[in-house]
């Protein structure tokens, strides 16, 4: 393999594996412990490591040992520090005698700090080898000291092991070999001294290919001397002159965060504002709570009549009226209700109630907004939008959320007529929705005449309705202060946000759930 | 406003000629209508008309008048729309004086050589139904009644009964009742009772022998009011509280009928008291004036130059009867249209006539400034600085419930801004605060990624007793963190680097709030004035909410804060 294809290889490796390659002898073999002891790395470190040489093809395998390793278990700890029952009882049995004292099992039970099934088979195993007796009366005695060793034996293996934490069973003499044998614990019991761990060992060559890389590694010389994360103090002393920096692998995936940003759906509002802004529409607000005057009356919707029952509110409950109207649009109003008043008109013909203009509810729709503005001095000429939280009293369901926005508007000036008002709707459906084929449809909206529905093609949705719009009655306009023709108008935007962030349900625009909004990419440009 | 199905073969005879589905989409743009689709094993049609004022459009009949009269120029001829009083009486309608105060307006025509059959029931009930329920506000202001006219002996008396005194057997059901037990019992009384409500006397229509026809606007008699397949000869009548509209829906009736071959015969009322068309007023009644326009106020709606017969012959098309005179035109709707307030009615009809894609826009060109509120362009600096500081904008609902802003916080009633007709307690009350909307995301995130930082911008509506409308709406800003070492001094260290950059100079004022733990909350005060609170979220507030995180957040009100804002970098 020519220079520069290894170098790439060597490039990539992790410091891991250069440890690790260090440790490596060309044309020889090691195995996992030597491997661990020369790199000194920790065992986990070897096993990632070790892998990812496997899997380049920079070492192989070259042979497989399952080595049985031997450690204490609990009981095998406690008796490292306590000693084995069988030694405790023998002394214990032994210097009571000396003192020229009996002794017998229940003195042996109140004196070891041993469960009675430890303490009768320790005394069962010194009675085996001969070492006690039972004699009349339960009375121990001594019968012969010598097997004692075998015990002592046992407790220095225990010692032993437990100083080198795990001992390789291979490692021990035979007669270590078959105390361990004896007291280890058997698959499925819970005593034992001993614990036998069954571990694969394995020994390693380099391919041909490591052996090439092995040599470049070491002729670059020991990761040690590479830098690794930069810092101040070596900054300060530089210290990193003369010193390579450790390559990393750019390549691999980095660590999650979250970074700060703008929620999506408002995201997409804030460019319909700019949009709106850029075209020269001033922002107008309104309450979230208006009373029917500036909801529905001043838009000269009937207060009983099924043009008024468009679409049902909410009303707020205690208390349940507005104070006053403003006057005169108070005034103004009804008279264009009852008669048309001096708008040319002649009005819906009934008695305006004016308890009723006053009840307060939920925002119905932006347009009150609109409302408002005309009553109080809008400039001429004028644009106005607002984008107003409004509440219907429906069913919510996918596509009926319990409040929701409304982009509307209004346009005043003496050049404002149907076709100007085509123009505008025009302009609307080029900059919000890209649109190219649009299609006028006529419409009915209680406060305006004539009144327009703008259709437009999408390129995801096909035709839709991108909004509605109209030139307001007289019987708006005159009875607010206005004399000049005004458009009011409004964008039906929430589908097409809807189709940009890939949601069916209208409720998700104002979702809860911090993942979705989160991992939410928009493209509005 | 009304979706009403009918058959596509039923509107093609009306009309006279055969379209695809698609040429009757494109001409419903003369009726408002929305085509809402068309199934071809019924041959059904499927339509929604969205102008609550021409309820003449609300049948198959009228769609196809109103399209047949674009197309082909036939207007039908109506013989009986003479003028008051000159024709010949089918019969008369006698109402009595204490109908005044019941239910004032009642009328009816006659309709002979009628083809009753399946297709035109349902057709009847549909525009029955339609307008009584839409247009007549569930029958309080118009209701209905159809029956064999061969039953009848004219005259008919409308008179005010007392609710034991009458009964009869109603539709649907076998056996007699009186006015009050249809009331109480009878679905249609149950439904409808309400109008009657508080009244001492039921209205009443009888026959001059004594039959009861029906119990307006409750329901018809079995043996007079039911119309069936095979019936030739039928009595409209049309009850209700205004004659413009009682008068309006007979007239849309009868041409109904007349346009499926019916010979219509008029029926005198005869009131006892005034009804602004005389005391005795024959019907059908051709009964809407005329109005006045002149070409230059069509030309300024439609905006562009337009010829006199131009002008007139859309209008003609569309329906009206056109005098022109000079510059000036004399247009009389058609008599089943009442829905002329104003000229520029008129002005929309001439458009749609002529079509509105055959208009060219123009773009208006005034000059006009554009920009935002203050309020808007203070919240937008706001959000920049949280989002720059990491934090994840979230955007919520403001219709929620006091359970949310108020007892999952830890905290005890308040006055709110709250619904009266509640749909559903979920929605019945608006927040006045926002940082329990930032729970109800902390609470439906427990799997995501940690830490959360969020914040919203928004409106809140807060209670205020003195004002006109007894709340005002605000704009609040909160912002949360949850992480396992979420503390207040994360929360106190972003309001206080949000502060620094609004220029604020600020100070926190230890309290007491039980959304939040003891000793580790406070009040933002600027000044005497406090504006919002900062604090560690109290563990049994977060576990209400099945938060199994530490929270800590601060709220703050923006309408104060650019009050401020503005004193101070001005």
């Amino acid at each position: 393999m020519a220079k520069g294809e290894t170098r790439e290889i060597i490039d990539s490796l992790h410091p891991l594996e250069i440890r690790l390659l260090f440790a490596f002898e060309a044309g020889k073999v090691i195995d996992d412990s030597l491997l661990i002891s020369r790199a000194s790395v920790e065992q986990a470190q070897k096993d990632m490591a070790i892998g990812w040489l496997l899997a380049k093809g920079i070492v192989e395998v070259t042979g497989e040992t399952v080595e049985r390793i031997v450690a204490l278990t609990e009981i095998g700890e406690r008796y490292r520090d306590q000693k084995t029952p069988e030694l405790r009882i023998y002394e214990t049995i032994r210097q009571t005698i000396r003192d020229n004292r009996d002794v017998n099992m229940s003195g042996i039970r109140e004196r070891e700090d041993l469960d009675p099934t430890e303490i009768s088979s320790a005394i069962g195993a010194l009675k085996d080898k001969g070492i006690v007796r039972i004699a009349q009366g339960g009375r121990i005695e001594i019968a012969d000291e010598s097997p004692v060793s075998e015990f002592e034996d046992i407790q220095t293996l225990i010692t032993a092991v437990a100083n080198r934490g795990e001992v390789n069973l291979s490692e021990l003499s035979q007669g270590e070999q078959v105390i361990i044998e004896g007291l280890h614990r058997k698959r499925g019991k819970t005593k034992g001294v001993f614990r036998i761990n069954e571990k694969v060992s394995r020994t390693y060559t380099l391919t041909d290919l490591g052996t090439q890389i092995h040599a470049e590694v070491l002729q670059r010389g020991k990761p040690a001397d590479e830098i690794s994360q930069l810092t101040p103090e070596m900054l300060k002393d530089a210290s990193w002159e003369g010193k390579s920096f450790r390559r990393y692998n750019i390549t691999l995936p980095p660590p999650r965060m979250t970074p700060g940003r703008k929620h999506p759906y408002k995201e997409f509002l804030d460019s319909v504002k700019d949009k709106l802004v850029a075209m020269g529409f001033e922002e107008m607000r309104g309450g979230l709570v208006e009373n029917e005057f500036w909801n529905m009356d001043a838009l000269y919707m009937p207060q009983f009549h099924p043009a008024r029952d468009i679409h049902d509110v909410y009303y707020v409950k205690g208390p349940e009226s507005a104070r006053e109207i403003e006057e005169p649009f108070l005034a103004n109003v009804s008279k264009a209700h009852y008669s048309g008043g001096d708008t040319g008109s002649r009005g819906w013909q009934y008695c305006f109630d004016v308890g009723k203009a006053k009840r307060l509810m939920l925002r119905s729709q932006g347009t009150a907004v609109s409302a408002r503005t005309l009553a109080n001095n809008p400039k001429i000429p004028g644009k106005y939008f607002s984008i107003a939280r409004c509440f219907r009293y429906e069913q919510v369901d996918a596509t009926h959320a319990q409040d929701f926005f409304q982009i509307e508007g209004i346009v005043l000036g003496e050049e404002i007529n149907f076709r100007t008002l085509l123009g505008l709707l025009e302009l609307f459906a080029r900059e919000v929705a890209k649109a190219k084929e649009i299609e006028f449809l006529p419409a009915y909206f209680p406060f305006t005449e004539p009144s327009v529905e703008l259709h437009v093609k999408h390129p995801k949705l096909g035709w839709m309705e991108l909004g509605g719009a109209g030139i307001f009655r007289p019987e708006v306009t005159i009875p607010l202060g206005v004399h000049v023709p005004v458009i009011a108008w409004g964008l039906g935007l929430d589908r097409m946000a809807m189709v940009a962030l890939d949601i069916h349900d209208i409720r998700d625009l104002f979702s809860a759930n911090l993942d979705m909004i989160r991992t939410k990419r928009t493209h509005w440009l | 406003m009304p979706t009403i199905s009918i058959k596509k073969k039923d509107l093609e005879s009306l009309i006279g000629s055969s379209f695809s589905p698609q040429d009757i989409e494109q001409h419903l743009q003369l009726v408002k209508g929305e085509f809402k689709g068309y199934d071809l094993k019924s041959d059904e049609l499927k339509i929604e008309l969205s102008d609550s004022n021409r309820p003449d459009l609300w049948c198959c009949e009228g769609i196809a008048r109103q399209i047949r009269g674009k197309l082909r120029g036939e207007w039908g001829d109506y013989p009986f729309f003479g003028s008051n009083n000159s024709n010949k009486k089918s019969g008369q309608i006698i109402i009595s004086a204490d109908m005044k105060g019941i239910r004032p307006y009642v009328g009816g025509f006659t309709a002979t050589g009628v083809n009753v059959d399946d297709e035109m029931l349902i057709q009847m009930i549909q525009t029955q139904e339609k307008i009584s329920e839409i247009f007549g506000s569930k029958r309080k202001r118009i209701s209905i009644g159809i029956y064999n006219l061969s039953r009848i002996s004219f005259p008919v008396h409308y008179k005010a009964a007392p609710p034991e005194e009458i009964s009869f057997t109603p539709l649907g059901l076998e056996e007699k009742m009186t006015l009050r037990e249809i009331i109480k019992d009878h679905p249609k009384g149950q439904v409808y009772g309400e109008i009657l409500k508080g009244m001492e006397r039921y209205p009443i229509l009888v026959d001059s022998r004594g039959a009861v026809l029906s119990f307006p606007p409750i329901i018809n008699s079995r043996e007079v009011g039911e119309v069936q397949a095979g019936d030739s000869a039928l009595f409209v009548e049309v009850t209700g509280l205004d004659i413009r509209l009682v008068l309006l829906v007979l007239n849309i009736l009868a041409v109904n009928l007349h346009d499926r071959g019916a010979g219509i015969g008029a029926v005198e009322a005869v009131y006892p008291y005034d009804t602004g068309f005389g005391r005795a007023v024959s019907i059908p009644c051709a009964f809407t004036k005329s109005l006045n326009l002149s070409l230059r106020d069509v030309e300024r709606v439609m905006g562009e130059r337009l010829s006199m017969d131009a002008v007139s012959g859309l209008l003609e098309d569309y329906g009206y009867r056109v005098k022109k005179e000079g510059e000036s035109l004399e247009v009389t709707p058609p008599p089943y249209r009442d829905d002329m307030m104003h000229p520029i009615d008129v002005c929309e009809d001439i458009a749609i006539s002529r079509g509105y894609n055959s208009f060219k826009p123009i773009m208006p060109s005034q000059m006009t400034v554009g920009g935002l509120s203050d309020i808007e362009l203070f919240a937008d600096l706001i959000r920049g600085y949280m989002t720059g500081s990491g934090f994840q904008e979230i955007i919520s609902n403001i219709l929620t419930s006091k359970e949310e802003i108020l007892y999952k916080m830890g905290l005890g009633e308040e006055k709110t801004v709250e619904v009266d007709n509640i749909m559903s307690i979920s929605y019945s009350a608006l927040r006045h605060w926002i940082l329990p909307s930032l729970m109800r995301v902390e609470a439906a995130s427990t799997e995501s990624f940690y830490p959360h930082k969020t914040f919203e911008t928004g409106e809140v509506a807060v209670s205020d007793e003195a004002g006109n409308l007894s709340s005002r709406t605000l704009m609040k800003c909160a912002a949360l963190v949850s992480h396992p070492a979420a503390n207040f001094s994360e929360a106190h260290a972003i309001l206080e680097a949000l502060m620094y950059y609004l220029q604020i100079e600020y100070r926190l004022m230890p309290g007491d709030h039980r959304s939040f733990i003891d000793g580790r909350m406070g009040w933002v005060y600027v000044g005497d004035e406090g504006v919002g609170l900062i604090g560690e979220m109290h563990p049994r507030v977060l576990t209400g909410w099945d938060i199994h995180m530490p929270c800590s957040a601060f709220e703050i009100e923006l309408d104060k804060l650019l009050k401020i804002y503005k004193a101070s970098t001005s």
